[in-house]
């Protein structure tokens, strides 16, 4: 079932999962959360996972993101197949390539939103000074520069989204992982983070997987794959596709 | 990432002087009980600090400290003095005695009685007179030894030596110099009073020749305690100790190795050193249970900000060394605080004769106490960390 795959495109290629299969518990509380996932994601596109609760695509992202670990098919990413990982590549991989953005923004409530930006280049092993500088100039992008010195917790939801979509770019990763990232804002700030995220990925090329639910951010996608019961069932084209490919 | 464990940690007040108390506490508890030790220890070999001049104590060889003695015959002294390397020697007489005061109280003192010759041993007077007032008839100096209320004698003429029995409630004020008591059923005068090293466990002291000790203490066989000696230049203390036991047959210790003796013979046969090792006990336990259970708490209710920095690409290591980190800041601080209070409190004990001694070793007991429980605590901390699942970050809750 290989819905996207295009012969001679295989360096535009972010994410190749084939076969991929994910079960959760043993016995009778067998879940079987993917059944068989194989989906193509490019560079530089903005790719909405959609489907009924339950379906799988948290564990699908999970997967691509070396969170989780299949348990049988394969899964590349970036042009590294996960399998062949130890677990301290994985997170080192991770941390270079990844972007997280998360429903309930996970920000660190003791850090200022300045610090919350700067804790992937922490991680990387950045000196203190320059992880902030690099930081401040995130932050100014989304738009924040002036809250820099708030804590999360003085910060609206619009705002602290923002603060974690700094902190998913901040590294510079290729890839940004984001599991409804509107669900917890209401629709005038969904909306504008659709903008900020959108915007990114089509200047910097960046690649997106957007998980959602929220029917009215679809517009912002490049292509939008529908799953069900841990299967993708059917890709079909957003309306901000433009001439990617 | 230590500064961010920094901040995780400062950022729960509550927990954070939760966890500061915790270790606090312990820090203070042990080197108290340390101090505590070291103060009644250093009272237990007051004796021996006392005479700093000898450099080397002889005595029976069935004693093994200062604190239960037993006599050697007066020969002794003589034979230690044909030691070549020997300088001077003195002789030094222990003994108990009831003292009976005026009004027919009656109390037990330890009697030390130097030698007439030189009185060495005696102490200076509390006005600083030289302790010569021992040479008059039936001298003695008295001591409080770390008692209080035990040297009072009655204020009024008619309460000293009645004819119609004791009169114990009376008013009464301290011995002085002239007072004349009974001991043992001879007439002692008090010439002065002396305040020396307190003694562990305290009890009153009455200083005096060795001869008019020899005639208040009850009769015995041998009366001579110690013979303090001192060396001749070109002899170290070592030596001479070794030469005299071999040429004498008597036991010879140097003075440090003499105030070990007795250190290690309360460690052995004193209660109180029970007591400390309870206290110990307790400090670790109750420090342990509350470091532990904070700090446990507090990793537990963070544990979502650590799968997010794991989900971020924290290794285990950097994530453990964070919780270490954290249970080091804590350590070093509650350490700083227990000791620093426990050096005010000994000051303050100082002042009222509570036996405590901040000696080098009693922080650093504090110390390493603290670090036994904060290592333990951590170690039971970074088991929900290491066994996280960064994926539930996805989760809404
Ligand atoms: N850790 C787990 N242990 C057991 N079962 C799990 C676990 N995580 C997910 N599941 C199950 O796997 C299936 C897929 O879960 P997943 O979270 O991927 O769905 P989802 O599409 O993200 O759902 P939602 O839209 O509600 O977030 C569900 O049936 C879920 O109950
Ligand atoms: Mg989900």
């Amino acid at each position: 079932m290989d819905i996207s795959l295009n012969p001679g495109t295989e360096d535009l290629i972010a994410v190749r999962c084939c076969d991929v299969t994910k079960t959760y518990g043993s016995g009778t509380a067998k879940v079987s959360a993917l059944r068989g996932i194989n989906l193509d994601v490019y560079r530089g596109e903005l790719l909405m996972l959609v489907g009924p609760s339950g379906c799988g695509k948290t564990t699908l992202i999970s997967i691509i993101s070396a969170i989780l670990q299949q348990d049988a098919g394969r899964c590349e990413v970036l042009g590294r197949d996960l399998t062949t990982l130890e677990q301290e590549e994985k997170d080192q991989f991770r941390g270079a390539s990844i972007g997280f953005v998360f429903q309930v923004f996970n920000l660190f409530p003791a850090l200022t939103a300045l610090e919350n930006v700067a804790v992937p280049l922490l991680i990387k092993g950045v000196a203190y000074k320059s992880s902030l500088a690099q930081a401040q100039t995130l932050l100014d992008s989304v738009g924040l520069a002036s809250r820099a010195d708030a804590f999360p917790g003085q910060l609206s939801g619009g705002q602290q989204q923002r603060v974690a979509i700094a902190r998913a770019l901040v590294h510079n990763p290729e890839l940004i992982v984001c599991d409804e990232p509107t669900s917890s804002l209401d629709h005038k700030t969904g909306h504008e983070m659709m903008n900020l995220l959108g915007d990114i990925a089509h200047r910097s090329d960046k690649t997106l997987i957007i998980v959602t639910h929220d029917n009215r951010i679809l517009e912002f996608a490049d292509r939008i794959a529908h799953m069900e019961d841990g299967r993708i069932t059917d890709i079909g084209t957003g309306k901000a596709r433009g001439q990617l490919l | 990432m230590f500064y961010v464990a920094l901040k995780m940690l400062m950022g729960d007040r509550a927990k954070y002087l939760g966890l500061l108390l915790g270790i606090s506490f312990t820090a203070f508890l042990v080197t108290f009980a340390g101090c505590y030790f070291a103060g009644f220890m250093t009272r237990g070999f007051a004796l021996i600090s006392e005479n700093s001049s000898a450099d080397v104590w002889v005595m029976n060889p069935a004693v093994d400290s200062a604190a239960l003695t037993t006599n050697m015959p007066d020969s002794a002294l003589q034979r230690v003095r044909s030691v070549e390397g020997v300088q001077h020697a003195v002789p030094l007489m222990l003994g108990d005695v009831d003292v009976h005061f005026p009004n027919g109280r009656f109390q037990s003192f330890q009697v030390i009685g130097v030698d007439n010759a030189t009185l060495a041993g005696a102490p200076f007077l509390v006005n600083g007179a030289s302790p010569e007032v021992l040479r008059a008839p039936d001298a003695v100096i008295v001591d409080a030894g770390g008692t209080s209320g035990k040297l009072q004698t009655p204020l009024r003429k008619i309460d000293q030596w009645p004819h119609d029995g004791v009169h114990l409630d009376v008013p009464t004020r301290e011995l002085m110099p002239g007072d004349e008591l009974l001991a043992n059923g001879r007439r002692i005068v008090v010439e002065g009073r002396s305040k020396t090293i307190p003694r562990f466990p305290p009890r009153p002291l009455l200083y005096t020749t060795y001869s008019n000790a020899a005639r208040i203490l009850p009769a015995a066989m041998n009366l001579l305690t110690f013979v303090m000696v001192s060396r001749q230049p070109g002899i170290s203390a070592h030596q001479l100790a070794q030469r005299i036991e071999q040429r004498t047959g008597l036991r010879a210790r140097t003075t440090d190795d003499f105030k070990k003796d007795t250190v290690r013979w309360y460690l052995i046969n004193s209660e109180d050193v029970g007591d400390i090792v309870t206290m110990l006990v307790l400090a670790m336990t109750v420090g342990f249970g509350v470091t532990g259970v904070m700090l446990y708490m507090f990793t537990y209710e963070n544990l979502r900000q650590y799968a997010v920095l794991k989900a971020m690409g924290t290794s285990r290591r950097t994530l453990l060394s964070m919780i270490f980190f954290q249970a080091s800041v804590c350590a070093f601080l509650g350490a700083g605080i227990g000791i620093g209070l426990c050096a005010l409190i000994g000051a303050g004990a100082a002042t009222i004769d509570f036996p405590f001694r901040m000696m080098w070793f009693t922080p650093l007991l504090g110390v390493l106490g603290v670090l036994i429980i904060s290592l333990a605590a951590a170690l039971i901390s970074i088991r929900p960390v290491l066994t996280l699942e960064p994926g539930v970050v996805f989760s809404g809750r």
